[in-house]
């Protein structure tokens, strides 16, 4: 019974969003590293994760989500302004970083909320 | 899954930016050494980078995870000539009273080593992310 309050949408698309932004950072920190190795290309979070998210959580099919996994894709599409090919933009990587770091936050937040929330319903105090 | 998410590829490319710093003042601090240990002027050395594979450990499917990190590919000797200036006084000038500079361009060195250091300075701020982001999964359901 209790594996139910965790199969909750919300909670579910919430956890699989905390991976993605968790591998999300790991592709940030590589782009970064590599912010002057000649020929890399960046990395991110491959577009397909977001749309069928999306998909999923409008059909409401948590079984599917669970199985969602974030994959890291090399970005070929951003255009390299630089001789060596490199196409890591630093200024554009800091503000994912900051932007994804929120997004991270956010979520985290938002599962301790779902936790705290079930705490209460089940001792009957507010801490 | 690692708690601290990009540690181990920023921290690759600390380590690497820390010895580009170091080349550059090698060069700098030899940017008028004329006579080196093999009796040729000294010769700029140029760091190259390259991206490397780093395992991250395996997710929950199982499969292995690979971040890319950076590490330093070779340190290479520039070989282009210094300049050749005429002074007779020098310990090092040949018979015709010319000596041969190394070819570190001081200003190039600068430049380069402020573009070192700000690339310390990003992946110093990427660590700073992490550790929130890890102290905010630790902190979850508190």
């Amino acid at each position: 019974m209790i594996e139910q309050l965790f199969q909750r949408e919300n909670y579910v698309v919430a956890k699989k969003m905390l991976d993605a932004a968790h591998d999300r950072h790991q592709a940030i920190s590589s782009n970064i590293a590599n912010v002057e190795t000649p020929g890399y290309k960046r990395q991110d979070v491959s577009a397909d994760f977001a749309t069928e998210m999306q998909k999923l959580a409008k059909a409401g099919d948590l079984q599917k989500i669970q199985q969602l996994t974030p994959k890291l894709v090399n970005d070929l599409n951003s255009p390299s302004v630089r001789a060596d090919g490199n196409n890591v933009q630093i200024d554009n990587e800091l503000l994912k970083m900051a932007t994804n770091a929120t997004e991270y936050e956010f979520l985290a937040k938002y599962t301790s909320n779902s936790l705290n929330r079930l705490k209460t319903a089940i001792t009957g105090q507010v801490r | 899954m690692n708690i601290m998410p990009g540690l181990k590829t920023t921290a690759s490319a600390l380590n690497a930016e820390k010895l580009r710093m170091d080349v550059i003042g090698q060069n700098i601090a030899n940017a008028h050494t004329t006579k080196g240990p093999d009796g040729k002027p000294y010769a700029r050395q140029v760091v190259s980078f390259e991206a490397q594979l780093i395992g991250l450990g395996r997710d929950a499917s199982g499969q292995m995870k690979t971040g890319v990190g950076v590490q330093v590919k070779d340190i290479q000797s520039d070989d282009t000539k210094g300049q050749l200036i005429y002074n007779p006084g020098h310990p090092d000038a040949d018979e015709k009273g010319m000596v041969r500079l190394p070819n570190v361009n001081v200003t190039h060195e600068m430049v380069d080593m402020i573009a070192a250091s700000r690339a310390y300075e990003a992946n110093l701020q990427v660590v700073r992310t992490s550790k929130q982001m890890a102290q905010q999964a630790i902190r979850m359901g508190k």
